[in-house]
């Protein structure tokens, strides 16, 4: 900060009444940001600011951090909203000034875009939000789909619909393409800190250097899941049936007098869990990945059987699998990598399986993208499936973001329980929606 | 106390500090709050509460928790064995009502940690050790005295804190504590020590050994951490361990044999201590002695 923007803000910063205006609207924006900010820390966080002043910026932001922020991930909301909010006055009108310029910027992209989104002299049929992704395209871009309308201009005389219909369908195309580009420049903000940056990773993007930082940060979340699990499952209520043992047992500490009473515990009741993982080509590192993961948790479930697909289905050993190498191999073998996807067939062979592994205990869980061949077959083996056991969970690497742009993802999210998981915080929250089921 | 003042106190306990870590103990003990601390097995968390003890010249208290702990272990406990001796030897008494509150008092009462740090005359550090060990139903218990500093119990009733004990709590992360409890304190993350700050902390905590030892040992510790391949990170303990075992043998430089006969000290498992010998022909992969070659 200059020195003469923090003796501004010295100077408009003595009066306490200053400090907790500021800090007010300061609390408020962390909890836009998702922190739980009560008046309690509000008021510390005046009280450090009167102590300390703000003369050492570095000193007031780990102050105000440690009142403000309860977690690692808290910490890293409250820096981004820290190093927004608490700026000097040149910045924030430099800042300011940027802005107004980029408004006016795309308030003169709007107005092409309303000039040159129009088919035979009417508006294309395209809502608010994809007219504003084209007036935030990159003019280059606009101007190839301009360059290719008038291309195209002779046909419009001829066939009019036609030409209507194709020029509509690839402007929209490139629409989506530019929404889904601008959605993945919103991802990637917690990659301040490398050691969180990993959770929030595409799986499908590691590169084999990360591969071992990734599946040690597996391990430790999965050994956090059932850290949780099972204190919640020794926390349990218990029966209300005496347990005449342990409580003679117990008895015996006071002299034969009964001080305390002990009680039957309730007994786990852990499911059945079935894992059918995709294999082919873009989806093996995903379902290692998962697979490892799922694996790990030995509080989710008592037993668990894997299969992995492809065009054809194949029953495996997962503990035999826990290595990456043997993993990959282990696929080859079977011959089943490097192949199409077939849900339906997959799901089909599953249901038919004699003695049936599919029953009312269990829960069949889906490690696919969705993306298959025969999509009406695939559709009615996921009802089949449904059908014969309790539930059905698909894990689905694909962001959360882009399953609006693909009819098979919702296709299959309206009849079985989609879950997002491309990312390894995703999948370890999926692991603990399992402890629900 | 200002935040001057607890610097100088930390540099009498000679503990190494960075100024962050300073403001935070500073905003814990200013605004009397208990300060929760997180960060990787073997940073140091312990090691401030026993700081702060030695700081603030007051005794040090600790809870260490694990699975099952519960309020006898951690509270207070009846003296049963001297209750029910009571019991017989006034078994004759008249009045009843008297020997039943006497069984209740504080004659019968074993003071636990927790309580010991709240009725104490002169005020304590109150260290509750790896609380992620700890049952969800203890951590619940653990927020009346956080907040309110005082217990219930329900024979004698409200005991209100006689001092305000300053309270550390250290977490390993192994399970994620309850928004309630983060709420109740003020949070401390802590990473791994930067090359300046553990070569600092190996000079004060072993000034016998051989400055370049030390300076080889710490750049080497920071290269096995940042190296993706290595799965458990040496601590710091790890690197005091080691420089120590190396300053024993008495050896002056870390040569790839020093580091081949000392590795168990610095890499705890079997797959790292491999990897850091996988290209043995070719180069150490310490990063602190540069290689086969040293000058």
């Amino acid at each position: 900060m200059p020195a003469s923007a923090e003796a501004a803000e010295d100077t408009t910063m003595t009066d306490p009444q200053v400090y907790l205006e500021k800090l007010s609207a300061f609390s408020r924006m962390l909890r836009l940001e998702g922190l739980i900010v009560s008046p309690k820390e509000t008021e510390d966080a005046a009280r450090l600011l009167i102590g300390l002043g703000m003369a050492d910026r570095e000193q007031v932001k780990t102050a105000l951090r440690t009142v403000y922020a309860k977690s690692r991930e808290e910490q890293l909301s409250f820096d981004r909203c820290f190093d927004g909010f608490f700026i000097s006055e040149e910045k924030m009108r430099q800042q300011a000034k940027e802005q107004m310029q980029r408004e006016q910027e795309l308030q003169q992209h709007r107005q092409e875009a309303e000039e040159e989104l129009q088919l035979n002299g009417k508006p294309m049929d395209l809502d608010e939000s994809q007219r504003e992704a084209y007036a935030a395209m990159p003019e280059d871009a606009r101007q190839r789909l301009r360059s290719f309308m008038e291309k195209y201009r002779g046909t419009a005389e001829r066939n009019p619909k036609l030409y209507g219909e194709f020029i509509h369908s690839v402007f929209a195309r490139a629409i989506l393409e530019q929404q889904m580009l601008m959605e993945n420049a919103g991802v990637g903000a917690q990659e301040i800190d490398p050691e969180m940056g990993i959770l929030y990773r595409d799986i499908s993007e590691f590169k084999d250097t990360e591969i071992p930082k990734a599946i040690s940060m597996i391990q430790a979340v999965a050994r956090q899941i059932n850290g949780e699990l099972s204190a919640k499952r020794k926390g349990s209520a218990h029966t209300g049936k005496l347990d005449f043992r342990k409580t003679i047992r117990k008895g015996l500490e006071t002299g034969g007098s009964f001080y305390r009473l002990r009680y039957r515990k309730k007994r786990a009741q852990r499911k059945h869990l079935v894992l059918l993982c995709d294999v082919s080509g873009s989806m093996v590192q995903f379902s290692e990945f998962a697979l490892r993961f799922i694996q790990s948790l030995n509080q989710v479930a008592d037993s668990s059987r894997t299969f992995l697909f492809s065009e054809t289905m194949v029953e495996v050993d997962a503990f035999q699998l826990q290595n990456m190498d043997q993993f990959r191999s282990h696929v080859r073998e079977l011959g089943i990598y490097g192949r199409g996807t077939d849900v339906g067939t997959a799901l089909a062979q599953l249901c038919l399986k004699q003695p049936p592994i599919l029953n009312q205990a269990t829960t069949l869980l889906i490690l696919s993208d969705t993306k298959t061949i025969d999509q009406p077959r695939a559709v009615r083996a996921v009802m089949e499936a449904k059908r014969q056991c309790g539930r059905v969970l698909w894990l689905n690497p694909i962001p959360q973001n882009k399953w609006q742009y693909l009819r098979s993802v919702q296709t299959m999210a309206e009849i079985c329980t989609m879950v997002p998981c491309s990312t390894l915080r995703e999948l370890a929250s999926a692991c603990r929606r399992l402890t629900k089921i | 106390m200002t935040l001057e003042e607890l610097k100088q106190k930390m540099d009498q306990a000679h503990y190494i500090y960075d100024d962050t870590l300073a403001t935070v103990l500073y905003v814990a003990l200013q605004l009397g709050r208990p300060l929760l601390i997180e960060g990787a097995a073997g940073v140091g968390k312990t090691e401030i509460a026993k700081v702060m003890a030695s700081a603030l010249d007051r005794d040090l208290v600790r809870l260490q928790c694990y699975e099952g702990l519960d309020e006898s272990k951690a509270l207070y406990e009846w003296n049963y064995q001297k209750q029910l001796l009571s019991i017989q030897v006034n078994m004759n008494a008249q009045d009843k009502d008297a020997l039943t509150k006497s069984l209740f008092s504080d004659e019968y009462l074993l003071e636990r940690p927790l309580l010991q740090s709240i009725r104490s005359e002169k005020p304590v550090v109150l260290l509750i050790d790896e609380i992620d060990k700890a049952d969800e139903e203890f951590e619940a218990f653990l927020l009346e005295l956080l907040s309110d500093m005082q217990v219930s119990i329900p024979e004698v009733g409200t005991i209100k804190a006689k001092s305000i004990p300053f309270v550390v709590l250290t977490s390993n992360r192994a399970r994620p504590l309850s928004e309630a409890l983060r709420r109740r304190c003020a949070y401390l993350y802590i990473e791994y020590p930067d090359m300046e700050k553990e070569l600092a902390i190996l000079r004060a905590k072993l000034p016998h050994v051989d400055d370049r030892l030390c300076a080889q040992v710490a750049l080497a510790v920071q290269k096995l951490r940042a190296s993706e391949t290595i799965l458990k990170k040496p601590s710091i303990a790890e690197t005091l361990d080691w420089a120590a075992a190396l300053d024993a043998l008495g050896l002056r430089e870390l040569t790839p044999d020093a580091l081949r006969q000392t590795a168990g000290f610095v890499l705890k498992n079997n797959e790292d201590i491999a990897e850091l010998n996988l290209d043995d022909h070719h180069a150490c992969q310490c990063g602190g002695c540069g290689g086969h070659h040293h000058d």
